[in-house]
């Protein structure tokens, strides 16, 4: 009596194996060629096909199941299917993931576009998989029991000991007529898919296209490609793979750079910044209201006295279990009592100067000097043209109420991008590229491009951005109202300058070993231009 | 390709269904069939075979 119930269980568990399949096979592999295809013309990429040719193996392994009984190796390899038909998905839906609302590729299906379908029809079958394994387990175990008598040890083929006499599915299986159904809708949906891979993708060596053709039955409309084929770099992360930036990296003499004969800027003094910091400097800005410079390095924030003599007050920002803030590499005063500190990955924290500072409240926020600051905010700086591309600078133009950053391009991307946020919001309000002015009388060298300067810091005065390139120890004058250069000059003498200043009269550059270099900007006048 | 591989998977799926004493041969093609989807989708994303998103 107990086998015969055991029977009935495994031939349900069966038939719910046969629904599924035939669920796989119609829902989403045979809707996508019957329906999608053949009447609405969509066609699938290249990696739809294969995520779509996933899902039929799935099925077709369902089938193997049905047909032989549940082998492991069929088990087995449909997880195997399954877990690379989500990674499948996963990689699909990260091309497109970012995009904004409404956005994607193709067809779009009660709000989500077919590859995110498929990502989720991959989880599905895998979680059935596993409550089908379950439900196998019980049914199989039960019979074995039977067989051997309850308290028997259980059978190798379930994990057991040895000593048992192993359960033995009849193999073939006899198929019931909803199997059998099952086989013929597979089949039949296969041999749609046969069409429309011919039509769409042809027979080898052709294969499927990143940019499909509608789908069409006219010959005349079929578009074959062997564009898949075609040799390209391989790559994990593709132009995800930018190197962090780094001003050892660039090469410091302006005779290589892309501007030829760059009048020069002479250094007037030099100093170093007599007290010792927790990092190096990796960007300095200037309050004139009190005579103040801010300086960050790697995780701290210094506000320094104006001879750069004393550490007026400072903090180590810790940069975890939040917003991860990378390294910082700009600085700025919002206000006289307000600073903000940018790391390359565009996060940033704005610190208020509080000498009534919480420091047990302040011990999730820094971890050092818990008591000189409120943190007022941390987050992140989102932009469209600079996005894949590390920032070394930050400048606050308190006429505009905007902050700036400036773009380090990296061997993925490569472009001189200025990024203007609201100060009230910090979100993106404006990005150009800037052009080199006709009227500055400087050529670009051949090919090259402003593209190639790599600028470690800003400061904004006046409407004009000063943006110090530490490629090619280069200063760019940046009409923030035209977006085009209108001056740049070569700066003798720079060792990795991290950030620049404006105090008075003067530019304050800031290097990498705490020396500050100073310039005069009355003497910018040589291949300057002087807007009426 | 892709109709390559799913002209494999209807040969397996007849051999399942009507030849069922050819399941060696049936599992083989099946084994080449997954391997070539596999491929293709990496031969398809060569360029950057992981997800394109912040890790």
């Amino acid at each position: 009596m107990q086998v015969t119930n055991t029977s009935v269980k495994r031939d349900g568990l069966y038939t719910i194996l046969a629904v599924a399949v035939l669920a796989l096979a119609v829902i989403p592999v045979g809707t996508a060629v019957f329906v999608l295809g053949f009447i609405f013309g969509d066609s699938p990429c290249v990696m739809c096909w294969e995520q779509r040719i996933a899902m039929a193996l799935v099925a077709l392994i369902g089938l193997f199941v049905l047909r032989f009984g549940p082998r492991p190796k069929y088990i087995g390899l449909s997880v195997l299917v399954g877990a690379w038909g989500v990674f499948m998905g996963l990689r699909h839906v990260g091309m497109h993931a970012a995009r904004d609302i409404g956005q994607g590729f193709s067809v779009e299906i009660l709000g989500a576009h077919t590859y995110t379908w498929s990502l989720f029809t991959f989880w599905v079958c895998i979680a059935s998989m596993g409550l089908l394994l379950i439900m196998l387990q019980a049914s199989f175990t039960r019979r074995d029991e039977a067989q051997r008598g309850v308290g028997a040890p259980a059978s190798e083929e379930l994990g057991g000991v040895q000593g048992a006499p192993p359960f033995k599915e009849v193999s073939p299986r006899a198929l019931r007529p909803l199997q059998k159904v099952t086989m013929i809708v597979f089949l039949i949906v296969i041999a749609g898919n046969i069409v429309q891979a011919f039509a769409s993708t042809g027979p080898p060596p052709y294969m499927g296209q990143g940019d499909p053709v509608r789908f069409s039955f006219n010959p005349k409309h079929w578009v074959w490609s062997l564009e898949e084929w075609s040799a390209a770099p391989v790559s994990l992360r593709g132009r995800w793979a930018a190197e962090k930036p780094s001003v050892a990296a660039v090469s410091a003499d302006p005779a290589s750079g892309p501007l030829a004969d760059l009048p020069e800027l002479p250094v007037t003094g030099q100093r170093q910044i007599a007290v010792p910091l927790k990092g190096t400097v990796t960007d300095l800005a200037y309050d004139g209201a009190t005579d103040r410079f801010l300086a960050t390095t790697q995780h701290g924030v210094y506000i320094l006295d104006g001879e750069l003599q004393r550490i007026v007050r400072y903090t180590i920002v810790d940069r975890g279990f939040s917003i991860d803030l990378g390294e910082f590499a700009g600085a700025a005063f919002l206000d006289s009592r307000t600073v903000m500190a940018l790391g390359e990955n565009k996060s940033y924290v704005v610190l208020r100067e509080d000498d009534k500072a919480d420091a047990d409240k302040n011990f999730r926020f820094f971890l050092e000097s818990f008591d000189k600051f409120s943190e007022v905010s941390r987050s992140r700086l989102s932009t469209v043209r600079a996005r894949m591309m590390y920032t070394m600078s930050l400048a606050f133009d308190p006429a505009g109420k905007s902050v700036y950053t400036v773009t380090v391009p990296n061997s993925k991307s490569r472009r001189l991008v200025v990024s203007r946020f609201d100060r009230r919001d910090l979100t993106l309000s404006e990005e150009f590229a800037p052009v080199l002015s006709a009227e500055t009388g400087l050529k670009l060298r051949g090919k090259r491009s402003l593209d190639e300067f790599y600028v470690t810091g800003a400061a904004i005065e006046a409407g004009r951005l000063y943006a110090l390139s530490a490629a090619f120890s280069t200063l760019l004058t940046i009409d923030l109202a035209t977006h085009e250069v209108v001056a740049a000059h070569a700066v003798q003498g720079l060792e990795r300058p991290t950030g620049i200043a404006i105090k008075g009269d003067s530019l304050c550059i800031a290097c990498e070993g705490g020396r500050v270099l100073t310039v005069a900007k009355t003497k910018m006048g040589s291949g300057a231009i002087t807007k009426p | 390709m892709e109709f390559l591989n799913l002209v494999l998977i209807f040969i397996t799926a007849y051999l399942v269904f009507r030849r069922p004493e050819r399941e060696r041969l049936a599992f083989r093609i099946l084994i080449v069939s997954v391997l070539l989807m596999v491929f293709l989708f990496s031969m398809a994303t060569r360029t950057a075979l992981l997800p394109g998103v912040n890790y």
